[in-house]
């Protein structure tokens, strides 16, 4: 795996190691799941016909990836994917069958039971599908439970407990049981939970998968504000592909277990890495995804001083807006330097597919991300 | 078979026809073996009868043991270092109990009584509760109340404490959960009296035998739900528990207890309902209390004094369900109390107000019931018996009488089974056994249950076990005929299941031995009154079982065949019937064992039999035969048990 390149905001600042490092991870169910690991001649079968081969079923096979330090890294999958228990396998909460896995540098395998449990404490919070909140706890004591669990004192974690849940919105049902919330409620305690131990990492296993429509996209909404005012690294499970576009800097897009295309939401809408991921794109609004970088052509030399002006991350969607208010093309402008220009033409090759693959749109400042791989 | 299924004509496709050959299958292998075994089992010994030379006598080695430990209760070192500890401990922890109930004086205890239930469960079982303990001093039990209730606290607490220790044993260990839920299942299905006797074998007649026989008989119900509990607590808390990286014994007291905690009320109750009963039970080997003034009156067929015991006893029942029902209730509920005199406030109110009730009666020196104040019932109870004996025992015009009732089912229903069974060759009804558990169950239970019927016979109480097991059959068929049409009618009218619900309520908590009341009072004393009473006591569960399965039929397949035309009788027949069988296998396992463990109560009032032999050993000292009989009635419980269990396998495939 080549080594991620990560510009932040703040330029200065020096590429730091990636926060989760995973290589060649597997976690096998079954009898004996040791040794499949091993056998590269099983790593080809499909799932059925390993586990009628060996009566083992491998719920991540092989899989490897950095999470840099800041960013929303999605694993999006269908349901058996294996991307639970990938995430699960990330604090040991599934003990990994092999393969190599570091938090900050520090190899998590070799962690010894109160080291993890230090890991799980005070550096990995995870947020989970059905809330997993304790029902005779009032929504205070629910979210104070990680610090009551490192041993802080009441008076102590019942005030920070009171800061989380005011700063996830749910100021006045502290008294309240979970059973007393609607579903976006509870999950807001599970949030506020996991985010009263101040966790260098956030944790979300399809958090908001059980929510109805209309709160889930508040819920998404909320995840974005906490992520652009504390600028916490998140790892963040979902099925869900439009979740995924939107909340992810990069997506791990898995299908049986292995990770089949990794890279930032254009690269996995603009250059699908195989059909299935083609597959699953199809219905996207490229417009939304895409930035105006894939619809850009160079400049001609009157047009580079004249029109209307985007950033170079600003979306098709914005650039048609612009165009079709003017009747001109729009200028890419990164700074004061003109990077090229869109017009219709390109911006309908983008909405239409036809455009040529984008290739790394990765280095636009302001959005922190590492260099887009095609892992299958 | 197969060319059977290919060429005949496809009536039963699927699963049906699969069970359907199994089961030949079963019959038919089961045919085999009867073919070579039973030709050679009588040529050897040609009687019908359970032949002698496969019996061993226990009673004489019964005898020499329980002469010995006679004998040697007051010297042999396993007695004073241990069982002397034992029985001291229990002696002298139920004194201090009953010394603690004393001094409060009937004041300070109705009153306390009024203020738990009040803190528990409101102000209404609060005067449920008081006006209950204030009945029992009204009529003249108030110092035998005590007693039962001093071997109550004591026995309760002992079980609540071995219960949870075992169930949390269980609840976090597969292992011990593996061997410990057969064991406790099987304990659930044995009838109380029958763990009577050794213990009265190793303590002597007394408080300890019986404070050991009600812990042993109440703890499994803790134990199993305790286990059930910390088992069944939901994984994706437990997992979020684990991922804030709580330690093993944060997570046992921050989540897992918690979240059992309905569980853990719930056997506390199942507990203290189980311990009543057999407290009550025991007064056949010395408990005292309510128990043993029922048990005397009833052996002179005394029915006011056997009312003015059972009265008490089924109060304390109610009053007691309620009361912890209610406390598992508020713990599912997790509401808000916001009241003022919430957690140790008003605890600490209704400790100062007991105090206060205490100490005012005892300086008014009012701290025994006063007997002014009692109403002795006894007499008219009597005389309104004594009229009944004369007007409805016999030569009621069109219906006869409740004697003749009786006398009539004992000649036409219960001699001709009880003799039909004796006819039966015991090979055979080892066959019948065997081929009924096997239909319904598994290899394995059909085993069990042969093993346990042959038991019987190898025993030597081949013809008394099957006398016993023609009441039960008797009771049983009784039972699911009024059970059944009670639950269906109950299911098809909800009027009639709101009416029926308090009454099963009541009927469900109430201990074993007050059914014999009633129906001496009604049938005098026999085997009739004795599957009387077992019938009166497992109908409620049979009801609600049946009631409840026919409910729960999916709503979808219910809807779907009404909208297909079906009339109400075809949509019973067709659809609930079936979809509910389940739920009547599982009425009809509850009845046989209910059934089971009141019929041979039924010995205390003429009911014969097993039944008897217990009472009879006990009475007149011959602890064996009480014990051969205590064994055959624990083989035959087990017997069918298995006989109509149907495994959870099927029941998983089939629902």
């Amino acid at each position: 795996m080549s080594e991620a390149l990560v510009t932040t905001k703040d330029e200065t600042v020096a590429p730091e190691g990636p926060v989760f490092a995973v290589e060649n991870l597997w976690k096998v169910f079954g009898p004996k799941a040791e040794r499949i690991p091993d056998d590269t001649a099983l790593h080809d079968l499909s799932p059925a016909e390993l586990r009628e081969r060996t009566g083992c079923t491998a719920a991540v096979r092989d899989v490897s990836f950095e999470v840099n330090k800041g960013e929303v890294f999605v694993v999006m999958g269908l349901s058996g994917s294996g991307k639970s228990t990938l995430v699960r396998c990330l604090t040991r909460l599934i003990e990994p069958t092999s393969g190599r896995l570091a938090i900050d540098g520090e190899d998590v395998l070799a962690m010894d039971k109160a080291r993890l449990r230090e890991l799980r404490r005070r550096r990995a919070a995870m947020v989970f599908q059905h809330f997993g909140l304790l029902p005779h706890r009032s929504v205070l004591d629910n979210v104070a439970y990680g610090l009551e669990i490192q041993g802080v004192g009441k008076a102590e974690r019942r005030e920070k407990a009171l800061q989380v849940i005011a700063k996830v919105g749910l100021d006045g049902l502290e008294q309240r049981k979970p059973g007393q919330l609607s579903g976006g409620q509870q999950q807001r305690v599970g949030l506020a939970r996991a985010l009263a131990v101040d966790p260098e990492v956030l944790l979300f296993d399809e958090p908001f998968s059980a929510l109805d429509p209309l709160i889930r996209r508040d819920m998404q909404e909320e995840v974005v504000r906490l992520h652009r005012e504390e600028g916490r690294t998140m790892v963040f499970i979902t099925h869900d592909l439009s979740e995924a576009l939107k909340l992810g800097d990069r997506i791990a897009l898995m299908r049986d277990g292995r990770v089949v295309q990794l890279g930032t939401p254009e690269e996995i809408v603009g250059s699908p890495a195989d059909d299935y991921v083609r597959d699953f794109v199809r219905d996207v609004a490229r417009a939304d995804v895409m930035s105006v970088r894939s619809a850009m052509r160079p400049a001609g030399s009157e047009e580079e001083s004249r029109g209307a002006a985007l950033p170079p991350h600003a979306k098709v969607s914005e650039a048609i807006e612009a165009v079709a208010r003017s009747g001109f093309p729009v200028r890419v402008m990164d700074g004061k330097r003109c990077l090229g220009v869109v017009d219709h033409a390109g911006l309908l090759a983008v909405v239409a597919g036809t455009g040529a693959p984008v290739e790394a749109a990765a280095e636009a400042p302001g959005e922190p991300s590492g260099k887009g791989e095609v892992v299958a | 078979m197969a060319t059977a299924t290919a060429s005949g004509p496809v009536r039963d496709t699927g699963i049906g026809a699969l069970l359907r050959h199994r089961a030949v299958a079963k019959l038919l292998l089961l045919a085999l073996a009867a073919a070579v075994l039973v030709p050679i089992v009588s040529a050897k010994w040609a009687s019908g009868a359970w032949p002698h030379a496969l019996t061993v006598d226990l009673t004489e080695p019964l005898g020499r043991t329980s002469d010995w430990i006679i004998d040697n209760r007051d010297s042999h070192p396993l007695f004073t270092y241990f069982f002397g500890h034992v029985s001291n401990a229990i002696v002298l922890s139920v004194r201090g109990v009953y010394l603690v109930l004393l001094a409060a004086g009937w004041a300070g205890v109705t009153v306390a009584a009024g203020l738990i239930a009040w803190r528990v469960a409101g102000v209404r079982l609060a005067v449920t509760a008081s006006a209950a303990f204030a009945a029992c001093g009204l009529l003249g039990m108030w110092v035998p109340t005590m007693q039962t209730l001093a071997l109550m606290v004591v026995a309760v607490l002992a079980s609540i404490v071995i219960g949870a220790l075992l169930g949390l044993a269980g609840g976090l260990n597969d292992r011990v959960f593996r061997i410990l839920r057969p064991v406790l299942d099987t304990m659930q299905v044995l009838p109380a009296y029958a763990y009577l006797l050794p213990f009265a074998l190793i303590f002597g007649m007394g408080v300890p035998a019986a404070v050991i026989a009600t812990v042993v008989y109440a703890a499994p119900p803790m134990a199993r739900l305790t286990a059930l509990g910390l088992r069944g607590a939901d994984g994706g808390v437990l997992e979020a528990v684990t991922s804030l990286g709580a330690t093993g014994r944060q997570r046992l007291f921050s989540a897992r207890l918690p979240l059992a905690a309905k569980q853990l009320l719930l056997g506390v109750n199942q507990t203290i309902m189980m311990a009543l009963s057999m407290a009550v039970i025991a007064s056949v080997i010395g408990a005292g209390g309510l128990g043993d003034r029922v048990y005397q009156a009833l052996s002179t067929v005394d029915v006011g004094q056997a009312l003015a015991g059972g009265i008490p006893i089924v109060l304390l029942a109610v009053v007691l369900d309620r009361v912890t029902a209610a406390a598992g209730e508020k713990a599912g509920a997790h509401g808000q109390d916001t009241s003022a005199l919430r957690g140790w406030r008003g605890w600490s109110v209704a400790a100062a107000v007991t105090v206060a009730a205490a100490l005012a009666a005892r300086f008014a020196d009012r701290l025994e019931w006063p007997t002014d104040w009692v109403v002795n019932i006894a007499p008219s109870v009597n005389t309104a018996k004594e009229w009944m004996v004369d007007h409805l025992y016999t030569g009621v015009p069109v219906v006869g009488g409740t004697a003749d009732w009786a006398s009539h089912f004992t000649t036409w229903v219960l001699n001709p089974v009880r003799d039909g069974l004796q006819g039966l060759p015991w090979w055979a009804a080892l066959l019948i056994v065997a081929a009924l558990a096997w239909l319904i169950g598994t290899w394995q239970t059909a085993l069990t249950a042969v093993a346990a019927m042959a038991a019987i016979g190898v025993f030597g109480v081949w013809d008394k076990s099957l006398d016993t097991l023609a009441q039960v059959l008797a009771g049983v068929a009784v039972t699911l005929v009024l059970g059944f049409a009670i639950g269906i009618a109950a299911a098809r009218s909800t009027r009639f299941e709101r009416l029926l619900r308090p009454v099963l309520d009541v009927f469900q908590t109430l201990p074993q031995f007050v059914y014999l009341i009633p129906v001496v009072a009604l049938f005098g004393i026999g085997r009739a009154p004795a599957v009387a009473a077992a019938v009166v006591y497992a109908l409620p569960a049979v009801v609600r079982i049946t009631t409840q399965g026919l409910r729960e039929v999916d709503a979808a397949a219910m809807e779907s065949s009404r909208s297909l035309g079906a009339t109400s009788w075809q949509l019973l027949r067709k659809v609930q019937l079936p979809l509910a069988r389940p739920a009547l296998l599982l009425a009809l396992n509850q009845g046989v064992v209910l059934v089971l463990a009141v019929v041979v109560i039924g010995g205390l009032v003429g009911g014969g039999a097993l039944g008897y032999d217990v009472v009879f050993g006990i009475a007149q000292g011959d602890l064996a035969t009480g014990l051969v009989a205590g064994v055959a009635i624990v083989c035959l419980g087990l017997m069918l048990d298995r006989v109509t269990q149907p495994t959870e396998r099927r029941v998983k495939k089939g629902a």
